[in-house]
């Protein structure tokens, strides 16, 4: 039989009408009515750079992974020598944006250090690496940056069939103190390790109730399984996930921001832990979980001054998307 | 919060339409835009250097005739001596320049305003060629209808031709139209140095402007009707150095305009300068050894004289940089379009502006060749900086000066292929490039090549676009005399921020979400 290429026209659907149905959060809609309206503009630096959110998260107990060191100028590349202590540590740059810049080394060998790819870089590599975040090359708008060394985090055994190479991430969308909606990121082959979706990692949805995941996204496109492991995606239960809301409505009371992107880590060990705060979180969380944001967002809105209420109010609120 | 936005952008669009109104009705100024009669800015420049001897340089000046009046004529004449004498016969104003001993260079400048109206004569049908010329015309009419030394009206050939073209035509306007058609039809165009004369054209059928005009004359004095050389320049806004000579006969009572070359036939276009009359060199010069030359041209539309306030006032060189200002708000509507409703992806706000604005000083062809060519080298250029592990801030300097290094054997290479406009890439955005090059290497490196091609297409596409806008003369046009027409483009860009729909492209990117309604669906 002869395939005919075109669908007839009875199935041509208004996509600005699908889009409307469906809740979609366009970019434009979240700067002009979330991110400029909500998100004071004094407060981003406490969120762009990297290093003055760790202290604030310091200051009020909530959990991040442990800062080794920082090097804010050129002369302190030397200190890099002291990496030959350390057998395993992330570098990042201060101001980077959309995972730009991250250097994680998972093993010394007597080459040099192995990257999370499996690839060896020598000492040399390293303080190059540094330097050109030092002249900000990562940095948003190319301003001078700092790096700093922190504690590499080693993935809950649970994720161990769906993260390749690298540490999956749980990215919390929160509105006015309520988490609306959440996306778990998986490292692929393609993404090298790293848990950002431009780069080819996995966005998961998250059933807000259970903390389970839903399918999956990758390059926009929706799927399954896991394109290295081959694993079903959904069904996942998230460890720890009532701490992680807990941790996330703290987090909103001290930085304020009121809409707002927190991205978790869950150590073997530790448990989870703030990895940082984005102050324009992306939109593709929508596509993982099939749902669009717009409706929760509104709702949000219809309780009226969803800040006022106590954390554990909006933590209740948020289990019923 | 989006009421008082539509408020502001409303009066925005009513104080630029008032504005605008009070112009129009108490101004002076108008919406009809009148094309043919502009005011030229016309400069002479005149290089010279002396052997150490006497020296003297000639050129004819313009004067005022029924087809163009002159104002604001200037000589800086660089402390050379320097008058004007009148030649009785053929009413040419020259100018001399002359100096008992000149060493080392010296800039002679001319500079006068021209306004030139188009001119259009009629031959009378019935008008008959005179069978004897020479008691017809008075004696000093006589230098027009004898040979000279280049047009050979006498010699065999022409008048062989003319019989095989002419024939016993004697109506006037049938004969100049058959002599016309044939050298227009005959006589290729080939530029040279140096005019061939009236037989030479003949022999070889191939000719520059001054051999045409040459053959012309040649067969219009053999058929008895007086006719010279007149020589000037078709202005053009920029630096040329090319003049341009065409023909007059002296028909029914008044001298009447040939151009073979552009096909004017009893014309003067609105652009033809004259700067002299009958077969003589522009320039003269003896005693000297260098003598270079060129015209810088400005046009202007005839500015509203009675409006103070205008931006006609200023001056032309001033003006030409206000219109360039003028389309940098221009481009960035079309930036704020492209990105927020279409959401193309570009390096950064005002690189398209800046490349758009760079492909009206060169041709857009080129100016995209150059372009790929030259973020492609650099894009190499810098991987191979990568591998040698060099700075961030040396990094960039080392990537600018390469840019500039190919800039500098473009100019030179394209300027001995004989390629003018490449001359006008010093304008071209060095800083801009360099950036584009950074940014492109990180994008390959961090989001791979196809995103880095992704935005550099992007970063074409919306250049293009809003080069696009910018070409629409009428745009520029009303922009320079409405300059408050910016305030519209503010009411747009307003409404433009507060566009909060869904990007066109964002359709394409979550376009899983039509799937998954379909799903639901069945």
């Amino acid at each position: 039989m002869i395939q005919f290429p075109l669908r007839p026209l009875r199935y041509f659907q208004n996509p600005f009408r699908v889009f409307k149905q469906f809740g979609f959060l366009g970019i434009n809609r979240r700067n002009a009515c979330y991110t400029l309206a909500r998100n004071a503009r004094q407060l981003y630096p406490l969120v762009d750079d990297k290093l003055q959110t760790k202290k604030i998260l310091d200051a009020h107990q909530i959990p991040s992974p442990e800062l080794y060191f920082t090097i804010k100028h050129n002369f302190e590349l030397k200190y890099l020598r002291e990496l030959g202590f350390l057998k395993d540590f992330v570098v990042k740059p201060a101001r980077g944006a959309e995972g730009r810049g991250i250097l994680v080394i998972t093993d010394k060998t007597e080459s040099g250090w192995k990257k999370a790819s499996g690839e060896v870089i020598s000492l040399e590599d390293i303080e190059y690496h540094v330097s050109n975040i030092l002249a900000g090359l990562y940095a948003l708008g190319g301003v001078n940056d700092a790096a700093f060394i922190e504690y590499r985090v080693r993935s809950h055994a649970v994720f161990e069939p769906l993260a390749w190479h690298g540490v999956p991430d749980i990215r919390l969308v929160l509105y006015r103190g309520v988490p609306v909606m959440s996306m778990l990121r998986l490292p692929t082959r393609e993404s090298g390790g790293r848990a950002n979706l431009h780069q080819g990692a996995v966005g998961a949805g998250v059933d807000m109730r259970e903390g389970r995941t839903l399918g999956g996204v990758h390059h926009d496109r929706l799927i399954e399984r896991h394109p290295d492991s081959g694993a079903l995606i959904a069904g996942l239960e998230i460890p720890f996930w009532n701490d992680i809301l807990e941790i996330a409505a703290k987090a909103y009371e001290v930085f304020g921001l009121g809409y707002l992107g927190i991205d978790f880590v869950i150590d073997h060990i530790l448990g989870p832990l703030i990895l940082e705060l984005n102050a324009r979180p992306g939109l593709s969380i929508q596509l993982a979980n099939r749902a669009g944001l717009l409706k929760r967002l509104r709702a949000v809105d219809q309780v009226g001054h969803a800040e006022q209420l106590s954390s554990q109010e909006r933590l209740s609120f948020a289990q019923n998307f | 919060m989006n009421k008082k936005v539509y408020l502001i952008s409303f009066l925005l669009i009513a104080l630029a339409a008032g504005i605008m109104t009070v112009k129009i009705m108490y101004g002076g100024q108008s919406m009809h835009t009148n094309i043919s009669q502009y005011l030229w800015r016309v400069e002479v420049v005149m290089n010279i250097a002396g052997k150490g001897e006497r020296a003297k340089v000639r050129m004819t000046l313009p004067k005022d005739n029924g087809h163009q009046t002159l104002y604001n004529e200037h000589f800086d004449n660089d402390e050379m001596v320097f008058y004007v004498r009148e030649r009785p016969l053929t009413g040419n104003r020259v100018g001399f320049w002359r100096s008992e001993l000149l060493e080392g260079s010296k800039s002679v400048r001319v500079s006068f305003s021209a306004q030139l109206v188009k001119t259009s004569y009629l031959i009378p049908a019935d008008l008959r060629i005179d069978k004897n010329p020479k008691t017809k015309f008075p004696p000093e009419m006589h230098i027009w209808l004898d040979p000279s030394t280049f047009i050979q009206s006498n010699a065999r050939e022409v008048k062989k031709h003319l019989k095989a073209v002419a024939g016993n035509e004697r109506n006037m306007l049938k004969a100049m139209h058959k002599i016309f058609d044939f050298v227009r039809g005959e006589v290729k165009y080939r530029s040279e140095r140096g005019s061939k004369d009236a037989s030479e054209t003949l022999k070889k059928l191939e000719a520059d402007c001054g051999g045409q005009a040459r053959l012309f004359s040649a067969l219009s004095r053999a058929l008895g009707v007086p006719s010279r050389i007149v020589g000037g320049l078709v202005l053009a806004s920029g630096v040329k150095t090319i003049s341009h000579v065409w023909v007059e006969n002296y028909i029914g009572g008044t001298w009447i305009p040939f151009d073979v070359v552009n096909n004017h036939f009893a014309v003067t276009p609105s652009d033809y300068l004259e700067l002299y009359r009958g077969d003589y060199p522009l320039f003269k010069h003896v005693g000297l050894s260098k003598f270079e030359y060129f015209f810088v041209i400005g046009r202007e539309r005839i500015p509203p004289i009675d409006n103070p306030w205008s931006l006609y006032i200023l001056p032309i060189h001033f003006q030409n940089f206000i219109k360039t200002l003028l389309l940098i708000p221009l481009g960035a509507l079309v930036v704020a379009l492209f990105r927020c409703v279409i959401g193309v992806p570009t390096f950064g706000t005002f690189t398209p502006i800046l490349l758009a604005l760079a492909f009206q000083e060169i041709s857009l062809g080129f100016g995209i060749a150059c372009l790929v060519g030259i973020i492609t080298l650099g894009w190499a250029f810098r991987a191979l900086l990568d591998s040698l592990k060099i700075l961030v801030i040396p990094r960039l300097s080392l990537i600018i000066t390469l840019v500039v290094i190919l800039v500098l054997v473009l100019v030179v290479v394209f300027y001995h292929l004989g390629e003018q406009k490449v001359l006008f890439i010093t304008f071209f955005p060095m800083v801009i490039m360099t950036w584009m090059i950074e940014r492109y290497s990180v994008i390959q490196i961090e989001d791979g090549m196809r995103a880095a091609i992704q935005t550099s297409i992007g970063t074409a596409l919306v250049a293009l676009a809003a080069y696009a806008l910018m070409s629409v003369h009428i745009l520029r046009v009303f922009l320079f005399a409405f300059p408050e027409l910016l305030l519209v483009i503010m009411a747009l860009l307003l409404l433009l921020g507060r566009y909060t729909g869904i990007r066109l492209l964002e359709l394409w990117r979550f376009k899983e979400l039509l799937r998954m309604g379909q799903q639901k669906k069945s």
